[in-house]
């Protein structure tokens, strides 16, 4: 068969415009990697991490990336310095305790302004706080025991509270309790009422908006993709030196060591230690700095169907089988380090004495005083996570193996944190694994977790309700009375909580884990807050 | 053709019910705390929280009676509130939705052409070299694990030499097309935006290449056979015998028939590719309705899974309808009734 002229022609044209097309393909392609490079002097900054933000509202939000965001938009009444340690004036600008701490007067900064250039009055500090405990949320508890909140003009706030509390003005710098400008979320179906609970409904279009006083504004948020925040140019206090903040949602470390090497983040502060060990790039730094938050085994005496009852020998003899130097070097290449009791360093109380020790024989002696020589088998459930860069399988193989030198066989069993839940606060789980972050700073909010006093989260979990004699009976009056005294004393009952706490063996701190932050060059003044995790104000870029 | 259309039609939606039936009591019956993502852990321990919780979600009410106000409001286009993002679902999956469209479009484009032109190929040079190495690339294709290959190949192409930007679908310093279809290739064209339209192609070729890749295999494999059994056809020995050259037997005569069976592939691969790139995403960062699925499944989010299941259904009900009728257009002898 031939081909005629114009079937010639029109196939040369063809092939030219097949070649034209891929030649122009490949050279753009060849051309792009500029595009993806680092950021330069004014460009957004991008900070690549696994967003667990569960809303953006301050009365219903409770994660690590939520402190991220809520501390940047919305200013507290009070904030915690870069020491970790000392409450330091927000939107306070002073307050006042009357002597048996159970009266706090707030003073109001009348340069204060929300972002739309509004005076912050007393009027938003008490809508907020009445809305954030009325919508029962996951920090409403810092607010159970206040009892009523005057406003005796627009810049006083006078909050009664119905037992003393020495850690009232430092559970004020949880960033759930930054404040709203109450006259625009109201007009969104804002309420602060005893109902709002169920008729509250701004937290949709908080999803979309802000309206809090602090140095950034929400510009965009996509769920579990991206969340932009700009510059408040309103902002009536030190304005921040980058002028916008984009997260992008990125699951793992190597995900986020990829997006930092390729150029396309500028800071990644969920990368494990390990990870962070082979970034090989001159361009990135990696820096670790203390933090309060914790990683720690639970045993739960009151668990349905134990092959030995878990007493307090059994439980000494777990605390001592643990090999938790190898631990923190095997998961965390060492960058932890070890707590006496579930109460942070640096916090009241915390980090004082000595961690229980690794001591295989002790165990073995306590397992047979316990006449449980010959061992038995453990259900370990445990959240299948990486949370502050320690991998939850491989800690548990870890603790398996140890405890086989006490003849207890773990059965590991990782499963979704919503199975865990469902599973701890139904028949409960012998042996576990978990972590704690702080939600301010303060020691009282670990009691509240920890102890084994009626009311707290552990006591109910570990079977208190079944087995009372789990209990206590002093620590209740320790922590009102920690609690009632001036800061200096309350420190000193709080380590006293703290060794009653150590001595009970329902939770052994495994590791307090250092952050990580890895960034690339040019960039500084990251820090972590114990409040807030990190603080985007004070973070600069060349 | 009109009648069979239409029962297939009206049958759709009354699939669509059955999924989401199963999909609500399946979900239901896990073993798992819905409250998770509503309720801090703290706050579990107060009755007065859990059971706000539970009134604001609508949990404290019998399951037939969750059912029933489900159904109800989907019924008029109601998918819920996610537990998890707090927005509507349909607002969620209208977000997420048109990525994994964009990535399974590019995907399934590579795939389909790549798959046929080694299918063409391994037929044409039977038991040669070009066969086997056709034969070896689609093994490869349809058997190397996606999150395998996608770590490799973005390990040494980002990473590595730094010819392929990071994951995501566009870096996020580009300037965003504004929305018209959600496919940001298609809308930053429509906007004039040639530098973002660039971006977002440079992301979508390692995703789509490694997504596609599984295609390659699965129809390269299936050409080749109905290409060889095409090609021992006597249709084919006539057309030789009438002088017709090697390009023209191939495309114009046996292609066109081995076609045919490829079709079902490719409306089923598509489909697949929908609510199977859930690996694909993962690895890339690809915020598309798999990772959507995931994170939904793993909170134990009942109104954003029922909603991807419905929306997973439904691309395979509408995947086979124009698998069908391309069939009946494609093979005169097909007559759908």
């Amino acid at each position: 068969m031939q081909l005629t002229n114009n079937e010639t022609r029109r196939a040369s044209i063809r092939r030219r415009a097949v070649l034209a097309a891929a030649a122009t393909v490949l050279t753009s392609f060849a051309a792009f990697p500029t595009l993806g490079l680092a950021a330069d002097s004014g460009r957004p900054l991008v900070v690549a991490r696994d967003m667990d933000l569960n809303s953006l509202d301050p009365a219903r939000a409770f994660c690590d990336t939520c402190q991220i965001y809520l501390s940047s938009v919305y200013d507290r009444l009070v904030d915690l310095s870069p020491d970790n340690k000392s409450i330091v004036p927000m939107l306070a600008k002073e307050w006042s305790a009357s002597d048996d701490s159970t009266v706090i007067t707030f003073k109001l900064d009348p340069n204060a302004k929300f972002s739309d250039g509004s005076q912050v009055e007393a009027k938003d500090v008490k809508w907020t706080l009445e809305r954030l405990k009325n919508i029962k949320g996951g920090i409403a508890y810092i607010l159970d025991n206040v009892q009523s909140i005057e406003t005796p003009d627009e810049a006083t706030v006078v909050v009664t509270l119905t037992a003393p509390n020495s850690e009232f003005v430092g559970s004020l710098t949880a960033p759930y309790a930054g404040i709203i400008n109450s006259d625009v979320v109201a007009e969104q179906g804002g309420n602060a009422g005893a109902d709002a609970a169920t008729t509250d409904t701004a937290e949709q279009w908080l999803l979309a908006n802000s309206a809090g006083a602090g140095p950034f504004v929400l510009e965009s948020y996509s769920p579990s993709q991206e969340l932009r925040l700009k510059r408040n140019e309103n902002y009536w206090g030190k304005k921040p030196a980058v002028a916008e903040f984009i997260f992008l949602q990125s699951k793992d470390a190597v995900s986020q060591t990829q997006l930092l090497e390729s150029g396309s983040a500028d800071i990644a502060m969920q990368v494990d230690p390990t990870t962070a060990k082979n970034i090989t790039n001159e361009d990135i730094i990696v820096e670790t700095q203390p933090s309060p938050n914790m990683v720690y085994i639970a045993l739960s005496p009151g668990a349905k169907n134990l092959a030995h009852p878990l007493d307090a020998k059994v439980r000494e003899a777990i605390a001592s089988a643990i090999d938790y130097d190898g631990i923190i070097d095997l998961t965390v290449d060492g960058k932890a380090i070890r707590l006496p009791a579930p109460i942070p360093v640096g916090f009241p109380g915390g980090g004082v004495g000595e961690p229980i020790k690794y001591d295989v024989e002790k165990a073995k002696a306590l397992m047979a005083e316990a006449g449980a020589a010959d061992g038995f088998k453990l259900d370990a459930t445990f959240p299948n996570v990486n949370q502050y860069g320690v991998d939850y399988t491989l800690m548990m193989q870890k603790i398996q193996q140890d405890l086989a030198e006490i003849n207890i066989e773990l059965e590991l069993a990782p499963v979704e944190f919503s199975v865990w839940r469902e599973k701890v606060n139904g028949d409960g789980i012998p042996m576990t694994a978990v972590f704690f972050a702080p939600d301010y700073y303060g020691s009282s909010q670990y009691a509240q977790y920890f102890a084994m006093m009626d009311g707290t989260v552990w006591y109910k979990r570990a079977g208190g309700a079944a087995d009372p004699a789990l209990a206590n009976p002093e620590t209740p009056k320790m922590l009102a009375d920690a609690l009632a005294a001036p800061s200096d004393k309350s420190a000193e009952l709080f380590e006293k909580l703290a060794a009653v706490m150590a001595n009970d063996h329902i939770i052994l701190p495994i590791l307090s884990p250092e952050a990580v932050f890895a960034f690339r060059k040019g960039i500084s003044g990251l820090r972590f807050s114990a409040c807030c995790n990190m603080v985007l104000a004070d973070i600069k870029a060349e | 053709m009109t009648q069979y259309l239409f029962r297939r039609l009206i049958s759709i939606p009354l699939l669509l019910l059955g999924v989401a039936t199963v999909a609500f009591f399946l979900s239901h019956f896990t073993q798992a705390d819905p409250l998770s993502a509503l309720v801090s852990e703290r706050q579990m321990n107060n009755p007065e929280v859990v059971a706000a919780a539970k009134q604001r979600w609508g949990l404290d009410r019998s399951l037939p009676e969750q059912y029933l106000i489900y159904i109800q409001n989907l019924v008029s286009g109601d998918m819920g509130v996610s537990f998890r993002t707090r927005r509507p679902v349909l607002t969620d999956i209208a977000e997420r939705l048109p990525a994994t469209l964009e990535l399974v479009i590019f995907a399934m484009l590579f795939g389909t052409i790549s798959g046929v032109a080694l299918g063409v190929l391994a037929s044409r040079f039977q038991n040669r070299l070009l066969d086997y190495f056709a034969r070896l690339v689609a093994l490869f294709g349809s058997t190397v694990p996606v999150f395998w290959s996608g770590l490799l190949l973005l390990y040494l192409f980002t990473v590595k030499f730094s010819w392929i930007p990071g994951p995501g679908r566009l870096d996020p310093r580009a300037d965003p097309p504004p929305f018209m279809t959600g496919l940001l290739t298609i809308d930053s064209l429509a906007a004039g935006q040639f530098d973002t339209f660039l971006n977002a192609l440079h992301h979508l070729v390692l995703p789509s290449f490694v997504l596609g890749w599984s295609v390659t295999g699965i129809i390269a494999r299936l050409v080749r056979a109905s290409m060889l059994d095409a090609l021992g056809q006597d249709y084919i020995l006539a057309a030789r015998a009438k002088g017709a050259g090697e390009a023209r037997t191939l495309f114009r005569h046996a292609l066109p028939n081995a076609m045919i069976p490829t079709l079902t592939i490719i409306g089923y691969s598509f489909a697949y590719l929908i609510t199977g790139a859930v690996l694909t995403e993962a690895v890339f960062g690809w915020p598309g309705i798999g990772s959507y699925a995931v994170d939904s499944a793993r909170t134990l989010d009942y109104p954003a899974i029922i909603g991807v299941s419905l929306i997973g259904a439904s691309a395979f009900l509408l995947a086979n309808l124009i698998t069908d009728i391309a069939y009946a257009y494609a093979n005169p002898r097909i007559r759908l009734e």
